[in-house]
Order: C-alpha cells, then structure tokens, then sequence
C-alpha cells in the first residue's frame, strides 16, 4: 500500500479542515472542562489494515489506554476512535467533581460523553467546511483500561487499507491526555476525495 | 501608499484561504512565511505594517513570535489567525500584544471589520 492515494492538494486540504475541526473540538472540551486545552497539529496517513493497531500503539504509545468508538455515516462514512491513556478518566472525574464518588460505570460514561463532544465537534466541522451531511452512531466503549497493543485487534478492521487522521489534545497541568483518530476504509476515501476537490476548486 | 502585509501559516492552503478572505480593493504587498523563524526574519528586515499570525505551527508557533516580538520593538500591528478558538487563547494572545484574533476558517466580514476598526482600509 503506497501512502499516496490522496493526492498532495487534497493531503493539505484535509490538513487544514482537519486542523480546523480539532479547534473546534479543543474549545468544546475547553468549555466542558473549563481548562486550557493544548492542540497539536493534525497527522495524516495511509495505512494497511494490518498496520492500524501498531500505528494506534505508536500514537498512544506503550502503556494502559481506554478508547471509545463512534461511527459516522452518510456522504462522509468512517469511524473515530478516541484513546483515553491511563489517568484520564481520573482527570476528568476531579475537574468534572465527581471526587471519589467515580465508580467504574460512572468513568466509562464520562469517557462516552467526552468521546461524543470530541467526536461530534471535530468530524461535524470537518463535514461542514467540505459541505456533507453526516450522521453519529451512539459512542460505545472499544476498550476499557487495556495494553494499548490491544486496543484493536486487526480482524476487528474490515478494510483492507485505511485514511488515519490523528488529533491530540492535553491539558496544562493534567495528566489527561487523548487522540482522536478518523478511520475511512478505501471506497469511502473516494467519496472524501470528492468533498476535498470540490473545497479546492472553491478556494 | 501600499502596506507591507505579512501572512504567516504552516499550511500553504491555509495561507490561500486567508489572503482570498482579504478585502480585493485593499492596497497592499503581500510576502508569506511558513513558520515563527521566517516570519521573524521577514519582520526584522524591516517595512511589515500588518502581521496575519497564525498559532500552531512548527519550528516556532505564533506564541513564541508574540513573545519575541514584545521584547524587539513591535511596531507593526499583528492580527492572529487560528483554528484554536478557545476563549483563553483568544485572551493570552491580545494580552500578548495581538491587536484582534480571526478564528479559521476567515471570515471575510470578520477581516473588514478588523480592519476598518484600525483604520487600516476605509
């Protein structure tokens, strides 16, 4: 699998909705959290399927990680991932006040609803800056508390070679740390190839 | 008399968007820069009347050139541009010298408005 099926304009388009969609998505969290978000610059790949949960290891690195999955549908379908690493959900308890009253259902809720307005911000700029309607399937919990070499198991990923978009966002003084990562399986890269040449033309 | 105007973005595509969102009629000479380091070396050449800055970028983000910029004699007015439209990084970069901050993707009544407050089109 050569890493261009995307040509380097629709690259740098994708680059830019992409970073856009993150700012959304930081300031949506920022509001939620009421604290500093710190965003970086989006990554963009091509990958083989089998390729996808070392690349996942290698972006959240060696350690303990949860991670929530949400599917997106309609004239831009995939689906993104959001890995939590370890202390994460501890964070979110202290500045969200659940203190210690954070049971295990109430933790994986509360990365559920964090994944969900990540997720809904950042993939709903993107789709509205390339001009398509999409639609979210409700987030489910693809991992809780596992090695991150488990996160997802390649038999779980039914495309032979997928687009990975990868976003991080941190907070000052906080442990917390995720990345959201966009998976678009080969037939459904053609149709976002559509949107990013129709953004183009339009610049 | 034209202005010197100075767009800053790692992204040359980001960089397009901006400069298409500027007023058609407005007389100025643009020069593009890539990061914080070439946008400094542009600047301290001397002539940069309008700064557009964006923030996340490599080698040196727009951070970094504010602060350089506060401690050098900053005698051009610097208008940031950035998709990381937080509220608090809306206030440190005014409080850091930044006249007026654009969220992406610009806004062209946004870039009118701003520049029409600073007197910089009519």
């Amino acid at each position: 699998m050569t890493m261009d099926f995307i040509s380097d304009d629709q690259r740098e388009a994708l680059q830019e909705v992409a970073n856009i969609g993150m700012g959304q998505a930081g300031a949506s969290i920022a509001q939620v959290l009421g604290e500093f978000v710190e965003l970086s610059v989006p990554q963009i790949r091509a990958v083989d399927a089998a390729e996808i949960p070392a690349a996942l290891v290698a972006l959240a690195g060696d350690g303990i990680a949860s991670a929530v999955r949400q599917a997106f549908l309609g004239e831009l379908r995939g689906e993104a991932i959001v890995i939590f690493s370890e202390h994460s959900a501890h964070d979110l308890a202290e500045l969200m006040s659940y203190g210690d009253a954070l049971d295990a259902p109430a933790s994986r809720e509360l990365l559920l609803d964090i994944s969900n307005v990540l997720v809904g911000a950042c993939l709903g700029g993107i789709a509205e800056l390339l001009r398509a309607e999409i639609g979210f399937s409700a987030p489910s919990l693809l991992a809780d508390q596992v090695s991150t070499h488990q996160l997802l198991q390649a038999e779980a990923i039914a495309a032979r070679c997928a687009l990975l978009v990868e976003v991080r966002f941190g907070l000052e003084r906080r442990v917390f740390r995720c990345h959201l990562i966009i998976l678009m399986a080969e037939d459904a890269v053609a149709a976002l190839q559509r949107a990013l040449d129709r953004f183009i033309e339009e610049l | 008399m034209s202005l010197s105007v100075l767009v800053v973005d790692d992204s040359a595509m980001a960089r397009k968007m901006l400069i298409r969102a500027l007023p058609p009629a407005w007389d100025i000479t643009i020069t593009q820069a890539a990061n914080g380091v070439e946008a400094l070396s542009h600047y301290r050449q001397g002539g940069v009347d309008v700064i557009f800055l964006d923030l996340t970028m490599p080698e040196m983000d727009g951070y970094q050139v504010l602060e350089t910029l506060r401690h050098e004699d900053l005698n051009c007015l610097v208008i940031v541009v950035s998709a990381d439209i937080q509220a608090a990084a809306q206030a440190r970069v005014r409080a850091m010298g930044a006249i007026a901050f654009l969220k992406k993707p610009v806004d062209p009544v946004e870039v009118r408005a701003v520049l029409k407050e600073y007197g910089l089109v009519l």
